[in-house]
């Protein structure tokens, strides 16, 4: 134990002294908080354009219909520049009047024009022609200001009277959405795929960097055969075991870094967006239960013990780098292929492509957290989910301490995979 | 304590495409210095790393201090310098001797005094520098060695295994290594190292073992080896141009075997059975002046090609037998 407990101890401190550690770890939470941030606030901004207002309204009801809607598109707004142009169009001249509002889009005098006629007074359709026309938050509001003005044109019909009619149309909804799991509301929808998505990120990175990390020193062992002198000290099981948890310790050390200062920098945004001069958002941050967290963080560690396990027998295996970078790509397509399926599960997290890849080791300890973050799992698929990972790092730790201890003492020409196998199947 | 501070008794190790030792037996006497000598290739390696519990063997056992050589306890009364020398690069001297120090049971204070100890002692920390503080690879090779030594000694070890240790080391490394071999000798310790250099364990080993292709083709003390195979050499040195006259005898197989040139003298080795005088007669008769005619013992070198051979040294093995 106390061999094991050095071991781990050098390969802590040894990483955690690093530079390169402390860049990473410094760093990363701004990463992280902008790549929660930078879209949030790009999603913001895309509420509509003043592009609306410098439109022009062909009216052809004969009813007036063309300056209500332009109230309606204004909003509460009384400003004329805010309200756009009204023309009312006999039926008959409908044709010609649109080619005149085209080419005055064209050049640029206007950015679109809108076509009202008896099918609109009908319910019935209504057209838009522009340059906006493919925004989708321009057209929403374009097509809500519309349907008020039938809506309102109606109870005028019925006898409603100006006054009344205005507090019964005017209705400034503020639509906000949120999930809601078994657990009850669980922060607004935008924000649970966004912390799925870096959930999912992080552990893709971190499997990434730290397997290679432990690769990269177990071959450094090898070759300045520092790896002999241990091994006479020290059983390579053992030492194996030590690797792989003070490097594991060294990645949970950084994400509980990374996630609390990322947490306290979310928290703080207000202050920090103002700087930035964006406005406040007001999205929920996901509501994280201590039960989810330490589910989040044993996932890592599985997944971690699972592709580092794999990564420090590959280092055994070779003599440089760049043997080394070869010999690791089966890895490596290992954790690419799973990182291929983050935006599918993120988008279907209940579907069977979702639920299959959480149950397989290679792709579980990936799937299986962001599934957890964008939906409620239940608990006997994650049960089945964590079983099937620990039987796989079992598996992968038996499978690299057979190939580490004979992988760390052979020289020369890289094995082929036969010869690997048979490495397996040797006594010691 | 045992008698013995290593005993192995009929161990075999194959791997798959050769056999690297063979149903070999030897004893290394507490308290002595042994070589363990051979070609590249011969096994030599193997068995140090079967001494070290570093691979195991196929069949047999080897006991160390009379205690199985898996024993967990075991390893931290051994210390082994490898053939191939390196370190972590970018690690504190200081903290690599301490890791190395705890992996074998010598933790806290206690290490750093040891190391210090060390330190001073190979004046690797002196009052203007300390090189402890330095990472591996700000160090010269020199000192790397040195630094390995250490890590090598720092648990006061009872059985020091040191492979090849003269390989790669400079003039005074290679001195201060020697000295050190004696100095453990004198309290108490078995030292054990492997090497293909015959000079240096002629004159540092008590006993030898010497392997080829695996198998033991002799041991002893290594006194009692020249005595075994002396009485049969003769170190002849002549005058001026004088060798011409007598290559004729020297090629003459009915009596003698082998003729080594060392440049001041030959050593020669007669035919069994062959009478020294009558090789003496021979060359007077033929005119040459003779300076030097001796009845020597065989050098661990003469000894060491007579039983091995060329063919002892096989070709195209990994260098790390």
């Amino acid at each position: 134990m106390a061999k094991l407990w050095a071991v781990i101890k050098r390969e802590y401190l040894e990483r955690v002294r690093s530079k390169w550690f402390l860049i990473a770890t410094f760093f990363g939470p701004i990463f992280f908080s902008a790549i929660i941030i930078v879209p949030a606030w790009l999603a913001s901004r895309s509420k509509a354009t003043t592009d609306i207002y410098n439109s022009i309204i062909l009216d052809s009801t004969g009813e007036g219909f063309g300056r209500q809607l332009a109230i309606n598109i204004a909003g509460d707004s009384t400003n004329p520049v805010l309200m756009p142009s009204v023309r009312a169009i006999p039926p008959g001249e409908l044709t010609r009047a649109e080619s005149v509002a085209t080419r005055e889009v064209m050049r640029k005098e206007k950015s679109g024009y809108i076509v009202v006629n008896q099918q609109t007074l009908a319910g019935e359709a209504a057209r838009y022609a522009g340059t906006n026309a493919t925004s989708i938050a321009d057209m929403a509001r374009i097509k809500e200001a519309i349907r008020q003005t039938i809506l309102a044109s109606r109870l005028e019909k019925v006898g409603l009277d100006n006054r009344k009619m205005k507090q019964i149309t005017f209705i400034p909804l503020d639509f906000s959405t949120e999930r809601i799991t078994e657990r009850g509301r669980a922060g607004s929808g935008m924000a649970s795929v966004l912390f799925g998505f870096a959930i999912g990120f992080l552990l893709y990175m971190s499997i990434v960097i730290y397997g290679q990390t432990i690769m990269s020193g177990v071959l450094e062992e090898k070759t300045t055969r520092v790896a002999e002198v241990v091994m006479s000290s020290v059983p390579t099981d053992t030492l194996l075991a030590g690797k792989v948890f003070g490097v594991g310790a060294v990645g949970l050390t950084q994400q509980i870094i990374w996630i609390g200062t990322t947490y306290i920098l979310l928290k703080a945004r207000a202050p920090i967006m103002a700087k930035l001069g964006a406005p406040t958002m007001s999205f929920t941050l996901p509501d994280i239960s201590m039960a989810a967290g330490i589910l989040f963080l044993l996932f890592f560690l599985l997944g971690f013990i699972f592709y580092s396990s794999l990564y420090a027998a590959v280092g055994s295996s070779v003599n440089s780098e760049s043997e080394a970078r070869q010999a690791a790509s089966p890895l490596m397509i290992m954790i690419v292929s799973t990182g291929v399926f983050i935006q599918p599960v993120l988008l279907n997290p209940t579907g069977t492509t979702a639920k299959v890849l959480s149950l397989i080791p290679i792709s579980s300890p990936i799937i299986m957290p962001i599934r957890m973050a964008v939906t409620g799992v239940p608990s006997l698929e994650l049960a089945g989910s964590l079983a099937f990972l620990a039987i796989g790092c079992v598996a992968a730790l038996w499978l690299a301490s057979r190939i580490y201890r004979v992988g760390l003492l052979m020289y020369g020409k890289r094995p082929t995979m036969r010869e690997m196998a048979r490495w397996v199947s040797y006594a010691r | 304590m045992t008698e013995y501070a290593i005993d192995i008794v009929n161990v075999t190790k194959r791997y798959a495409e050769h056999t690297a030792v063979s149903d070999l037996t030897l004893r290394v006497p507490t308290g002595s210095v042994y070589g363990l000598l051979g070609p590249n290739g011969a096994g030599k390696t193997t068995t140090i790393r079967m001494i070290l519990n570093i691979i195991a063997p196929d069949t047999g056992k080897i006991f160390i201090f009379g205690r199985p050589s898996n024993d967990r306890d075991i390893t931290e009364r051994l210390g082994y310098l490898p053939e191939e020398r390196g370190l972590y690069r970018k690690m504190q001297v200081r903290r690599v001797l301490k890791f190395l120090a705890e992996l074998k049971g010598v933790r806290g204070s206690e290490a750093d005094r040891r190391i210090d100890e060390w330190l001073e002692r190979l004046s690797l920390k002196t009052p203007e520098k300390d090189w402890g503080l330095a990472k591996i690879d700000e160090l010269s090779r020199g000192m790397q060695q040195k630094v390995q030594f250490i890590g090598t000694l720092l648990h006061d070890p009872d059985l020091v295994i040191l492979d090849e240790p003269f390989s790669g080391l400079d003039p005074i490394n290679a001195q201060a290594l020697k000295d050190t071999v004696v100095e453990l000798k004198r309290r108490g310790k078995t030292v054990i190292f492997s090497t293909h250099l015959m000079d240096n364990a002629e004159r540092l080993c008590d006993s030898v073992c010497i392997i080829a292709r695996g198998e033991k083709v002799l041991d002893g003390a290594v006194t009692d080896v020249k005595e075994e195979h002396g009485h049969r050499n003769v170190a002849l040195a002549l005058d001026g141009d004088g060798m011409a006259s007598v290559a004729q005898i020297l090629s003459d197989h009915s009596l003698v075997r082998r003729a080594d040139d060392s440049n001041r003298f030959f050593e020669i080795e007669l035919m069994p059975g062959a009478d020294p005088q009558t090789l003496l007669r021979r060359i007077v008769e033929s005119g040459a002046a003779v300076q030097r005619f001796e009845m020597i013992q065989p050098s661990l070198h003469q000894i060491f090609l007579q039983k091995v051979g060329a063919t002892g040294i096989e070709e195209g093995m990994s260098g790390h037998g």
